[in-house]
């Protein structure tokens, strides 16, 4: 067997013994319960706390709410808790040393990052879908409306960013060799683009629109092709940092 | 022939030069001890061979092959075991194994037999427990048997006995002795009666170079000082036969410690033949007689200052 089916196999191993898969597919299925139930009862609950007599009126809750709370809950929890799961994916090998002895075998350096890089986005997909797929299902039961569309592409979008953000954590585990350091970078990599938003001229190649343009393009408003040089410039990002990972970590003392 | 060759090999972290023109030679079937203060550089020198750091100058030559730093090529005559090796701790040790295995590229059926070959000889062999519950002692076997794997003609061990207790440390030097005659064995350590115990080759490296090396019985002799030691039976037979006139040479040293005489001389035969002439003449017999050897302590002592 070659050394990529090897190694990306102990990763997935690692995942189910370490409890990551269940953490992460737990978590995820919360939140994709959670979404369309948000939606509906956020009226109500509303309602609920306000001083007899007194009545306010709020609009429908629809479809698009129910999408709105996947969008937020994935970026803002899922996406957390997906980085804080594998911050030290790369660096607790590295600082217990039990790299060395697999690296010593033969096991190509370049190999380890692809593997754990392509174990991560299988966790990644896996939690991701599951919260889409129960999203999806509550919300058509919940909301029977036609409203939203492109729905897979709205979400392919956001796990797209995190897929660039996961390469980003193995840079940054290879650069500073600590799980606070991968994150720091990565991090740090949010806050530039968000940065990088305020020049209108790069807000149309900006990768942060794949994390934060999902509701517009669930409701119509932005075209699914008006996201393409974003899903382009992120694709070569991802290439790029992982080459660069690659390259660095060859030359890294273990 | 010769299994590991390294020849002038500089290495510098920053301004601390750790080695400067190291030559070290270990033949093939030998068990090789090798030895320096805490620091000295020979994890350093290790890490060399492994291809895991990049000398400044120098080569290194396994079975013939050149070692390339960042590559492992070299790697496949070599077994590894680091000082304080570490495991996934969420595997047991023949998952480990296999895993290992895998990895050296050998066959399902070669690895499954290796395994359970190896776990036997390193004693776990009924030991179904994870990593995480292991002692360091069983960690350090189950190292031996992940470095032996693929059959490698040179097992490099740095200080594998150093972090054990000492049941754990007899038991790690019995297996590397038995190893003696399949693999060739080089440990590094700074305990001196571990090598005693089972190398046939010592270095000892000082101050980023050898200053000793070759078969322990050969550097017995080079250093042996040409001293005697001999015990009577009571003090002060010893101080009579410490004052007799024909010690009272210029060439003759003799020390009396209690009952004991450290007698040392140029020449080794003609001493040693008048001290058993006195023997008879004096009619004594003493307690023990005996040539000083140099223990490896007292040589290390010597070399290193």
């Amino acid at each position: 067997m070659n050394h990529f089916a090897v190694f990306f196999k102990k990763e997935l191993k690692e995942s189910v013994k370490t409890y990551k898969l269940l953490l992460l597919g737990i978590v995820f299925l919360i939140l994709g319960i959670m979404n369309p139930l948000v939606a509906k009862l956020t009226p109500d609950l509303l309602a609920s706390f306000l001083p007899e007599g007194m009545s306010i009126t709020i609009p429908e809750p629809s479809s698009l709410d129910s999408w709105a709370q996947f969008f937020k809950n994935i970026q803002q929890m899922g996406l957390i808790v997906v980085l804080l799961v594998f911050s030290g994916v790369l660096t607790n090998e590295l600082s217990r040393g039990t790299l060395v002895l697999l690296l010593t075998k033969g096991l190509p350096r370049q190999t380890v990052i692809l593997a754990k890089y392509a174990a991560m986005l299988v966790l990644w997909t896996m939690s991701v879908a599951i919260s889409h797929v129960v999203t999806w299902v509550y919300t058509v039961y919940l909301f029977p409306d036609n409203l939203s569309q492109n729905l897979f592409f709205a979400t392919f979008c956001l796990w797209f960013f995190g897929a660039l953000l996961l390469a980003v954590l193995l840079l940054g585990g290879t650069l500073v060799s600590s799980s606070y350091g991968s994150l720091l970078v990565t991090g740090g990599l949010v806050v530039l683009l968000n940065l990088l938003n305020l020049f209108s001229a790069l807000k149309e190649y900006n990768p942060l629109a794949l994390a934060t343009k999902n509701m517009d393009v669930v409701s119509g408003a932005v075209a699914v092709s008006e996201l393409y040089p974003q899903i382009g410039i992120t694709v070569a990002l991802i290439l790029a940092t992982l080459g660069l990972t690659v390259l660095l970590f060859r030359r890294k003392l273990v | 022939m010769n299994i590991l060759e390294i020849k002038d090999l500089h290495m510098s972290f920053g301004s601390n030069e750790v080695l400067r023109g190291l030559d070290m030679v270990v033949p093939e079937n030998s068990v090789f001890g090798f030895v320096g203060k805490n620091g000295a550089g020979k994890t350093t020198t290790m890490k060399i061979i492994l291809g895991l750091l990049k000398p400044d100058q120098g080569t290194v030559m396994v079975c013939g092959e050149k070692v390339t730093y960042g590559s492992s090529r070299t790697n496949r005559h070599i077994g590894f075991l680091p000082d304080v090796p570490e495991f996934y701790s969420y595997m047991r040790p023949l998952e480990y194994l296999h895993l290992c295995g895998e990895i050296a590229g050998l066959s399902r059926e070669r690895i499954k037999e290796r395994s359970v070959e190896l776990l036997e000889l390193v004693g776990l062999g009924d030991v179904n427990r994870r990593i995480s519950w292991f002692s360091r002692g069983m960690k350090q076997r189950l190292g031996i048997a992940q470095a032996l794997i693929t059959e490698p003609r040179l097992l490099i061990c740095d200080e594998p006995t150093s972090a054990l207790d000492p049941i754990g440390r007899r038991q790690i030097l019995d297996i590397l002795a038995a190893l003696k005659g399949r693999t060739t064995v080089v440990f590094s350590t700074h305990i001196l009666s571990d090598v005693e115990r089972i190398c046939d080759q010592v270095a000892i490296l000082d101050g980023g170079k050898l200053v000793v090396s070759g078969p322990i019985s050969e550097l017995r002799r080079r250093y042996r000082r040409n001293s005697f030691s001999v015990r009577f039976s009571s003090p002060e037979e010893a101080a009579r036969f410490a004052a007799l006139s024909a010690l009272q040479q210029p060439t003759i040293s003799v020390i009396v410690d209690g009952d004991t005489l450290t007698v040392a001389s140029a020449d080794q035969n003609g001493t040693g033949q008048l001290l058993i002439s006195l023997f008879s003449s004096e009619g004594i017999v003493p307690e023990k007689f005996e040539v000083l050897e140099p223990t490896l302590e007292s040589l290390f002592e010597e070399v290193v200052q």
